[in-house]
């Protein structure tokens, strides 16, 4: 297991050097100019001093080889428009805003998604699976931002019970953009793990299980779970990675000063190196996330343990 | 077996139950605060990021903060004169400019504010290392876009830049030529002073708000440049028993609907930037909107040299726009329709624009529109329309569509996102562009900004028109540093622009607004000048 761990680790050096790449062809590929910002054309003195401050006026090589010197001694280099600030210092401020956000969408849309499938699954075709099915199909094809405004409106402007945007300042501020968030993935997980178990509990084993007399609390517990995470941990890796790095919508919307507003403005204002930096942070994460889940998959299936180490 | 599995559901309604107490049982947050007169808070909802730094804020939320945290030298009135602040007088001789400082200023480190401190920051702000995004706004002063373009010798250029402190309380400034508007151009965020110790002991850190040192009626308690920014008011300050305003308090709301949302829950007091134009039907007739003229001309340019040759199409095209019904039904934010590229609120704008030019009338006048388009031999009937996605603008695209099929035109729109839409847009123009939309908002107060982009090798003319007749006119002006005489050549160029027998290579179509909200306790104090400025020290909340 563990040289299974160190193999992943070093696998995520090519990885990152190839998202770098293309980011970083991609992102030159369309026209923009990082220092002009509104109609203004920038004076030619001005773009100079600029492109020679970030290095802008080397050959694109060169500029690749700084940055990934950059990106392996942790400095990836200064925000070309807010330019009182590093990269590091957005990451640093904005990355936790995300990661809790995500994490707190994530947990409830687990917590509440799992066993939605589960009971969806046991109680085919009944009263039970109809309305959690619809629930999570609602919640599966209402976008974030309708879901999003319509909170805001509701609870915060008529009810007046939280806050209607920002982030610090105690829990009410992070109930309405958690739930929002959590819920296209809470309908996800809900689907899938109804689907899975079904199926689970078509195998044999189930019916030997049941056959020899094992209490049905215990048979869907340890047999049927267990098996049926597996579509479900697989889902999680991205999932979780796409939601801790940032989500633009919900962050927008609720004034979250997380990562993904950023890079969502970073890019709309050909800011290289911000956009550059979250990628690297956000692929990073899912490598991570990858790996996490492979991990969970040996424990879920002992099958796959001896193929993996 | 039934009653077995009774227990899921169970643990999944108390799961719902808790999700729903923890959504809705919420606390009594929010609300709107306490309005005593005793109590001057200002909330203040922001539109965007912000940096601290004036030599490198480039946005108007940070230099709205900025010109607040520091002191500037001038500040501009209601009518952009400018008015004293931290310079008592000044004497304009020719190229010569001399600022006489107050002496009672103190940093808020303790260290007295003097010329000195303007004379480094001025410097700082043109060196090519800080690559300051506004060192052009102080090109006019001698030797600096030399030392800001250096590549060597910055230092014996630096020593060259005409700008000198001879004493704690003067600051002698040496223009390249005489320019009127120099002492109301350094009312910009640009000129502001920084404080050369911390700049020099934190580096690009010193901005940090346990680093900063300011010397405005403001200074910063907290801050999180893209959540929230604290003020207090600075009770050492020069002239702090003018300033009513106790503390600020200024929350960076970035989407439109929910700035609206916050202010109608009364987390804000004001809402100063981005009200989306989706919500002005709504807003427009409550006590709390609030609309100030800015100084700002949008406008449709034509690519005068490779498609739209004939004036008289032009001039078809420009009267068959009904700006009036645009206003009234698209944009909706009370614009006045443009008669003329120099907005109004200009200074001496009435002597720049003496005859109203026949070419845009406010509600059109498509009988002359057909007139016109008949005489123009050459043509071209079917044209594209550019225009970059920002709402309205594709509304207004086809706006003009449906009024330029009146008079025969028949055109498609394009729509590009912003930055490729300017890096498309040239100059020189693309063969492919007819007619595209932008706007100019003025940076300093003089018309100079406006004229001097239909110059021949201006970056901002994307039409191709280029007469040597108005590039000299252009350099005539600047080099006329007696208004009336100015104003007498601003009108020729307007007239060579727009006038009867003007090229019009532009459709201007409306004079920009900025509309706010305002609660009633502060919308009477509570000011946006024409250059998108706000004196925070004039602001007081009443009960």
């Amino acid at each position: 297991m563990t040289a299974f761990i160190i193999r992943r680790l070093l696998w995520t050096i090519p990885v990152m050097l190839l998202v770098i790449l293309l980011t970083f062809l991609l992102m030159r590929q369309i026209a923009g100019n990082p220092f002009r910002r509104t109609a203004r054309a920038v004076p030619v003195e001005i773009q100079q001093n600029l492109e020679r401050k970030f290095h802008l006026d080397q050959p694109w090589y060169v500029q690749y080889a700084l940055y990934v010197k950059g990106v392996f001694t942790l400095d990836l280099g200064p925000s070309l428009t807010l330019r009182d600030r590093s990269v590091n210092d957005i990451i640093k401020e904005h990355f936790p805003k995300s990661l809790e956000l995500g994490l707190l969408a994530f947990i409830w849309a687990i917590a509440v998604g799992i066993p939605m499938g589960v009971i969806a699954a046991l109680r085919q075709n009944t009263f039970w699976d109809y309305s959690l099915m619809f629930v999570s199909n609602v919640g599966y094809a209402v976008p974030s931002f309708l879901i999003a405004t319509l909170l805001i409106y509701y609870v915060s402007l008529k009810a007046n019970l939280l806050p209607t945007n920002g982030w610090d300042g105690g829990w009410q501020y992070k109930v309405l953009p958690a739930f929002a968030l959590g819920l296209a993935p809470m309908a996800y997980f809900a689907r899938l793990v109804r689907g899975s178990m079904l199926e689970t509990l078509q195998q044999d084993y189930i019916r030997t299980a049941k056959a020899k007399g094992l209490r049905w609390r215990r048979v869907v517990a340890v047999h049927a779970l267990r098996n049926s995470m597996i579509p479900a941990v697989t889902a999680m890796a991205p999932t979780l990675g796409y939601i801790i790095t940032g989500t633009f919508v919900i962050e927008i919307i609720f004034s979250i000063p997380g990562i993904g507003r950023y890079f969502v403005t970073a890019v709309s204002s050909r800011d290289y190196s911000v956009v550059m930096g979250i990628t690297v942070l956000t692929s990073f994460v899912i490598v991570l996330a990858n790996l996490v889940v492979d991990i969970l998959y040996g424990i879920l299936d002992p099958r796959t343990r001896d193929a993996r180490t | 077996m039934l009653s077995r599995k009774r227990w899921l559901p169970a643990v999944l309604l108390a799961l719902f139950a808790g999700l729903v107490v923890v959504g809705c049982g919420g606390s009594d947050n929010g609300g709107g605060g306490g309005n005593a007169s005793d109590n001057q808070v200002l909330k203040w909802g922001l539109g965007s990021e912000f940096q601290l730094d004036p030599g490198l804020a480039t946005d108007t939320t940070s230099a709205k903060l900025v010109l607040n945290i520091f002191d500037p030298l001038v500040k501009l009135d209601d009518k952009l004169n400018a008015a004293p602040s931290m310079a008592e007088s000044w004497d304009v001789n020719g190229a010569k400019v001399v600022y006489h400082l107050k002496s009672d200023s103190k940093w808020t480190d303790g260290t007295p504010v003097t010329a000195k401190d303007y004379e480094y920051s001025w410097k700082r702000a043109l060196s090519p290392e800080l690559a300051s995004d506004y060192a052009y706004q102080l090109f006019g002063i001698k030797g600096a876009t030399e030392y800001n373009s250096c590549k060597s010798n910055c230092a014996a250029l630096k020593d060259k830049v005409g700008v000198k402190a001879t004493n704690d309380t003067t600051l002698e400034v040496t223009l390249t030529s005489p320019q009127p508007w120099f002492v109301q151009q350094s009312a910009h965020s640009v000129f502001l002073p920084v404080p050369q110790k911390a700049v020099e002991k934190f580096g690009a850190k010193w901005t940090r708000p346990e680093n900063i040192v300011t010397n405005g009626p403001f200074k910063v308690e907290a801050a999180q440049p893209s959540a929230s920014i604290t003020l207090v008011k600075d009770p050492d300050w020069r002239d702090a028993d003018s300033v009513k305003l106790e503390r600020v308090e200024g929350k960076i709301i970035v989407d439109g609907t929910t700035a609206v949302q916050s202010f109608e829950a009364g987390e804000v007091d004001v809402l100063d930037e981005q009200l989306p134009p989706a919500e002005t039907p709504r807003l427009k007739d409550t006590p709390e909107y609030q609309l100030y003229p800015g100084l700002g001309t949008t406008y449709y340019g034509f690519n005068v040299k490779d498609n739209i040759k004939d004036v008289n199409q032009r001039r078809a095209m420009s009267l068959a726009v009904d700006r009036q019904s645009i206003i009234d039904n698209i944009t909706q934010a009370n614009e006045k329709p443009a008669d003329a590229f120099t907005p109004v609120g200009m200074p001496g704008r009435e002597d720049i624009v003496t005859t109203a030019s026949p070419w845009t009338p406010a509600h059109g006048d498509l009988a002359k529109a057909k007139e016109y388009m008949a005489k123009a031999t050459n043509a071209k009937k079917n044209i594209t329309i550019y225009s970059n996605e920002s709402p309205p603008n594709k509304e207004v695209a086809e706006a003009l569509q449906s009024m330029w099929k009146q008079i025969g035109i028949t055109s498609s729109i394009k729509i590009l996102e912003w930055q490729q839409f300017l890096e498309f847009l040239g100059p020189p123009p693309p063969k492919s562009v007819d007619i595209y939309r932008l706007g100019w908002v003025g940076d300093f107060v003089d018309d100079i900004n406006f004229l001097e982009l239909w110059t021949c090798d201006s970056g901002n003319n994307n039409t191709g028109f280029c007469d040597k007749g108005y590039d000299a006119n252009v350099a005539k002006a600047k080099n006329t540093p007696d208004n009336t005489a100015r104003y007498k050549v601003y009108d020729q160029l307007e007239q060579t622009l727009t006038g009867q027998d003007g090229v019009l290579p532009i459709i201007p179509l409306w004079y920009i607004t900025y509309p706010n909200l305002e609660r009633e306790s502060v919308k009477d104090t509570f000011n946006i000048n024409l250059l998108d400025q706000v004196d925070l020290t004039k602001v007081e909340i009443k009960g």
